[in-house]
């Protein structure tokens, strides 16, 4: 379903300066499977996440979703990919502090231009799936960190995305918000969703669930 | 489906604004501001061009004035026959006129005398003649007024007539039969008009003399030409064409013009201020929330349209605002301040009323200087960071 073939991404800082982010990584990840990607900070990771994301290009290589070069994909299309297929769960939610719970869960459905009956369905649908029902009205800046994480989640669950895709999902919390977001992922899992988490949080190794761990490091995949 | 309207991207941008208010609220405070003064001037200055066309239409095509140590005298009347006798001279009237100040009020009423059996130099004065009879109403000893004359009057109590202190100082009492309504508000507003004989005895001037005479030419190509001649046959006189008077009034006009243009140019200025720091660049915060999008599925259209919503509702929301505070103050308010620059010797003369001349040129022209200008600058910087990678942005 996933295939990254020979990916390479270098990063530009300056005139001269340049990173390597990612060193010609061959990565595939089959539908419904729960992908666990391990690693140090600045090992790769989160830029494996945003090239399947389709929010940003690699320098060579190619990203295929669904045999799509994602890669190749005109800015507008690209947006459109995102809509239809991923779910984004960032390392600091990246969510709208001055909107309520239910505004910013409704913001992937905006460009779709859904009537109001499927908006107020599918955001009712998954502030119930995850607990968040109760603060529907709430500024997200009021909120504490797990009910942040969970209105981050619910967000990329409004769209039923096919692809859930987290980074550093429990950088933020402390350990038993941490238990309950793995419960989620059970849950995720259990629906069929393909879901790749970037994590260096030990919490996500060795979990029954999880398909497969692969190590980054330094841009590369170890073997 | 496709072409329905977005509700929830207008929804999202008043969100946006209601995010920011303050901002916001400042920005549509000093747009709301600009457009007020902008159009204020043009409101202005349209009803006083209105007013000064209207004016410069209405002069006499000669004046004939008695001049003596330096000082306009009454004019002998036989002189009209040998003007009269002069090739291309259509007619000449003689005409009773006058300023009476009323100390009271601290004001100069110009009284005009018509006959209503001699050709009327003024078509206004043709239409009052046809349809008013100052002979019939009180024995001859009434009078027209303008509407400053009448409100004026009112503030001392003469709402049915007034009392006119002669030169030898008896009082004359003369009814107000009504209300003048002539084409322009700046020529009739301080007027009385009333029959020529009654002015005579009010200004005491004698039946063989007048104010000056107007001579009327059959061809406006010859009026230099037969002022030439009346001066070269009257050397005591001061031949007034309607040329000179319109250069003069023209000079006074683009005098006040140019304060105004002043006026103008700091408030376009400071709203290009505004669109600059519009312009170069967005926040953090807003370049953030753009990638945001951009990460939830967004295309650039739909930043673009949500961005454009945000401007929209601020620039025209403050453009109507403004346009609506400037109709009040120019014409129910009378444009305090601003209009005292146009007329300022109004402290000497019955302040006239700013007629209401709605221009859609004018309105279309503040528009299109203010509200598009704000959209593309707020388009432009949001356009800039809807284009590059999401991941990017949001790093």
């Amino acid at each position: 379903m996933i295939a990254l073939n020979n990916v390479t991404k270098i990063y530009k800082l300056g005139k001269q300066e340049k990173i390597t982010a990612l060193d010609a990584v061959n990565l595939s990840v089959k539908e419904g499977e729960l992908v666990v990607l391990r690693g140090a900070s600045g090992s790769g990771k989160s830029t494996i996440l945003s090239l399947i994301a389709a929010l940003s290009k690699p320098t060579s290589g190619e990203v295929r979703v669904d045999e799509k070069h994602i890669a190749k994909l005109p800015d507008h299309f690209a947006s459109c990919y995102r809509r239809d297929n991923i779910g984004f769960i960032f390392q600091k939610y990246n969510l709208i502090a001055n909107l309520s719970v239910k505004d910013n869960i409704l913001l992937p459905l905006v460009p779709l231009n859904p009537d109001a009956r499927e908006v107020e369905e599918k955001t009712e649908a998954v502030m119930k799936r995850f607990h968040i029902e109760h603060k529907r009205d709430t500024m997200v800046r009021n909120l504490s960190g797990g009910e942040q994480q969970r209105v981050a989640i619910a967000r990329a669950n409004v769209n039923n995305p096919k692809i859930i895709l987290a980074d550093e999902p429990t950088a933020n919390l402390d350990e038993q918000l941490s238990n309950h977001f793995i419960e989620i992922l059970r849950e995720l899992k259990a629906l069929g969703k393909t879901i790749i988490i970037a994590t260096h949080d030990p919490l996500f190794f060795g979990l029954d669930f999880v398909d497969r761990e692969i190590e980054i490091y330094k841009g590369k995949i170890a073997l | 489906m496709k072409n329905k309207f977005n509700i929830y991207l207008l929804e999202y941008a008043i969100n946006a604004l209601l995010r920011q208010k303050y901002k916001n609220f400042f920005i549509a405070t000093v747009f709301t501001l600009l457009t007020f003064l902008l159009t204020s001037i043009f409101f202005i200055t349209n009803s006083i061009r209105h007013e000064l066309d209207a004016t410069l239409e209405a002069l006499p095509q000669i004046i004939v004035q008695k001049i003596k140590a330096g000082r306009h005298y009454d004019i002998d009347v036989a002189a009209m026959d040998e003007i009269l006798a002069i090739s291309g001279v259509s007619d000449v009237v003689a005409r009773v006129w006058g300023y009476y100040y009323f100390e009271n009020a601290g004001v100069n009423f110009s009284i005009v005398g018509i006959d209503k059996y001699e050709m009327q130099y003024k078509n206004s004065f043709i239409k009052l003649s046809e349809n008013f009879d100052f002979d019939a109403i009180n024995g001859g000893e009434s009078m027209l007024i303008g509407k400053g004359v009448k409100r004026t009057m009112e503030q001392s109590y003469y709402s049915e007539y007034f009392n006119f202190i002669k030169p030898d100082g008896t009082l004359k009492k003369v009814q107000i039969a009504g209300v003048f309504d002539a084409d322009t508000e700046l020529e009739s507003n301080d007027m009385i008009v009333m029959s020529k004989d009654l002015l005579r005895e009010i200004f005491d001037i004698q039946e063989s003399s007048a104010t000056d005479l107007v001579v009327k030419v059959a061809n406006p190509q010859e009026i230099p030409t037969i002022a030439l001649k009346i001066k070269l046959s009257f050397p005591d006189t001061r031949i007034i064409t309607n040329q000179d008077l319109q250069v003069s009034y023209q000079n006074i006009f683009d005098y006040k013009s140019g304060i105004f243009l002043a006026l103008f140019v700091v408030a376009l200025f400071t709203f290009f201020i505004i669109i600059y720091d519009k312009s170069s660049g967005l926040t953090s915060e807003e370049k953030r929330e753009i990638g945001i999008l951009k990460a939830l599925g967004w295309t650039v259209d739909d930043v673009l349209k949500e961005k454009f919503y945000e401007a929209f509702l601020v620039s025209f929301f403050s453009y109507g605002l403004g346009v609506g505070l400037a109709l009040a103050y120019v014409y129910i308010l009378q444009a305090p301040l601003l209009s005292a620059i146009f007329v300022g010797y109004s402290q000497l003369k019955t302040s006239f009323e700013l007629p209401f001349i709605f221009d859609f040129q004018t309105l279309f022209l503040v528009f299109f200087l203010s509200v598009p200008i704000y959209i593309a600058a707020t388009l432009i910087p949001s356009w800039k960071i809807a284009t590059l990678e999401a991941d990017e942005v949001i790093r």
